[in-house]
């Protein structure tokens, strides 16, 4: 005889089995997950893939693509595709990391600003307005060229331009995760408020502020490599796309310098999009208009 | 629409937008004190850091030593009288320097405001009543794509193609080298053109407008074409759309008469957001054309760390964002009688 802990276990099993399933029902999530997992390879292995080092020069400057260097040269003679393959440990890890720390400080504000409600929560959320109306790219140009131009900075700047999206969602998350009868049922139980908060509340709106991360990691991609295109992030010699793009744009009639970089940019921010888009649809269509 | 809610509206909206215009300014304003050092480092250079002399006068003409919140009230003061200060790179004067600047950028992003609202409504429109069939699939990957594209990499893309590919722009920037600029009006040159009856500059103009305000539209055409899909399908679950179907109402007819119209409110809000995506297109887009608008003067006030320009753009931003969503939110309810201002 099944206990019912086993029984429960078992179908929940069940549940995680069809969600996944699905989405390898869903074609553009897996072209995205494909892309993905080839640059996590090519991050993991690039000492092994690129047939340079990154910041190796030769005497072959403005080089086009050839059999010897797939991509062409650059301005001081590296291989194009060596950078290119060294450029996604350098862009993806920033924009995860990037994207975690946006999701948590919003997620963190937006939790304390529904849970609390009242005056912190107008006074966190009209901040929250402020920074969610202006144009991104001004503020995080401001804020990068007053910290000064670095990666580090790059992505504190898109940090601060990022994170109230996810405070907007996790609010109203937690606004109607309060008034839930399991939440209800923890606090007639004697669990106290902040208990409630963190076994009953949180567990419960991850999934959610898991699905809005992936979708903003293809626009955190795109800011990080903006700023490094403008100057504003990562510095020579470091070969991060968004830069290889800008060295392309001062030889513009060399298009392969630049042409390729950005291609590298698409590809995996299109991944990060198909991926995002298509769990998008599992979402409550609610959260999904607080999103969009 | 009666007139004491309109004036109530438009008060409410006057103290919302004092509010966060202080607001705007003191984030930018702290942001930028933090590191007081490195706008002298960039005015005066390597050198000029080692002489102490120069540094003091620096510090002093810029009234550096005052405390921050002194420097702010100074700034404010002088903000409310109309003087943003001078531009440290370019020693004129801001308001000056915006004024110079923006028209370009007005011109351009209206342009791409038009492309955009014309393709993603009609691409949306055609999305939405396919529901899930090829066009709407084919719709939808293309969205994605649009919005995953690095901008100022599509510009250098295009630019190369035009330029090198198919000769087609001679210069950068606005005109032709050697074409002089029509009398200026609006500062908008295809306008100017046109009112000054110069039909060969206002092509030309044109022409070179174009090519930047189609690489500025592609993010905003993603965007509003995903935003119509959604508004569209909304509107068709509505008992209206039923009952004019009902009616024997062919299905372009229903598709225009009554779910376009429905979903021109929700499309109508998303200008606001447009506009932000649009403004920042312009940095990376005017950056790659040698556009000389406000984007350029934003990213070349940024990377000199002209701190009164980056200033002064960042509040003007804030002005126009908040002109145009007061705009947006009064035609909102022109649309729709059912929304009341408040």
């Amino acid at each position: 005889m099944e206990s019912a802990d086993d029984r429960a276990d078992r179908l929940l099993a069940k549940r995680q089995r069809v969600a996944f399933r699905s989405v390898w029902r869903r074609p553009l999530a897996v072209v995205g997950l494909f892309i993905v997992a080839g640059w996590v390879l090519a991050a993991l292995f690039a000492p092994w893939i690129a047939p340079y080092g990154p910041l190796q020069q030769t005497a072959d400057i403005y080089a086009p693509p050839s059999a010897e260097h797939w991509f062409g040269t650059d301005q001081l003679g590296r291989d194009v595709f060596s950078r290119v393959i060294h450029g996604s440990r350098i862009t993806l890890p920033l924009a995860v990391m990037l994207v975690a720390l946006a999701s948590v400080v919003g997620s963190l504000l937006g939790g304390i600003a529904g849970y609390l409600s009242g005056l912190v929560d107008e006074a966190i959320m009209r901040f929250a307005d402020l920074v969610f109306a202006f144009p991104a790219i001004i503020l995080a140009m401001a804020v990068a060229a007053a910290l000064g131009p670095s990666l580090r900075n790059a992505v504190l700047a898109v940090v601060v331009v990022a994170w109230p999206i996810y405070a907007r969602v996790m609010r109203s998350l937690v606004l109607s995760a309060r008034e839930m009868e399991y939440v209800l049922a923890s606090r007639l139980t004697g669990a106290s408020s902040r208990e409630a908060l963190f076994s009953e509340i949180l567990p419960n709106v991850a999934g959610p502020i898991t699905v809005l991360a992936m979708l903003e990691l293809g626009n955190a991609t795109l800011w990080l490599a903006g700023l490094s295109f403008l100057g504003l992030g990562a510095q020579p010699p470091y070969p991060e796309w968004g830069a290889m793009v800008a060295s392309g744009a001062l030889a513009f009639n060399r298009w392969w310098v630049g042409l390729f970089p950005g291609l590298a940019i698409l590809s995996a921010v299109l991944a990060f999009n198909f991926i995002g888009d298509s769990f998008r649809d599992t979402l409550d269509p609610k959260i999904t208009r607080a999103i969009r | 629409m009666a007139a004491a809610n309109l004036r109530r509206f438009v008060i409410r909206r006057l103290v919302a937008a004092v509010i966060l215009l202080v607001g705007v300014t003191m984030v930018t304003f702290t942001l930028t004190s933090l590191v007081p050092s490195n706008p002298l480092l960039s005015l005066l250079g390597e050198a000029g850091m080692s002489d102490p002399v120069a540094v003091a006068r620096y510090r002093e003409h810029y009234r550096l030593d005052d405390p921050v919140p002194v420097q702010y009230f100074t700034y404010m003061t002088n903000l409310v009288q109309g003087d943003l200060g001078t531009s440290r790179r370019t020693r004129l004067p801001v308001l000056d320097e915006l004024a110079k600047h923006a028209p370009a950028s007005m011109e351009l992003a209206l342009l791409a405001t038009i492309l955009a609202l014309t393709v993603g409504v009609a691409a949306g429109t055609v999305a939405g009543i396919f529901h899930n069939r090829l066009p709407d699939q084919v719709i939808r990957v293309i969205s994605l794509v649009g919005v995953s594209m690095p901008i100022f990499w599509v510009a250098l893309v295009v630019f190369y193609l035009a330029r090198v590919q198919f000769g087609l722009m001679t210069g950068t920037g606005r005109l032709p080298p050697g074409m002089l600029p029509p009398p200026t009006v609006t500062g908008a040159f295809s306008v100017d053109a046109a009112l000054a009856g110069d039909w060969r500059l206002l092509r030309t103009a044109t022409a070179y407008l174009l090519l930047p305000a189609l690489v500025l539209s592609i993010y905003a055409v993603s965007l509003i074409t995903r935003f119509s899909r959604s508004a569209v399908l909304e509107a068709l679950g509505e008992d209206f759309v039923r009952t004019a179907r009902a009616k024997g109402l062919s299905g372009i007819s229903v598709a225009f008469r009554h779910v376009l119209r429905a979903a021109l409110v929700p499309i109508t809000t998303v200008s606001g957001v447009v506009f932000g995506v649009l403004l920042s297109g312009t940095v990376f887009v005017e950056s790659i054309f040698a556009f000389p608008g406000l984007g350029q003067y934003a990213y070349l006030s940024a990377i000199s760390l002209d701190l009164p320009a980056i200033m002064g753009i960042t509040v003007f931003v804030a002005m126009l964002y908040i002109v145009i969503n007061f705009v947006v939110d009064l035609l909102y309810a022109v649309i729709d009688p059912r929304i009341r201002l408040s």
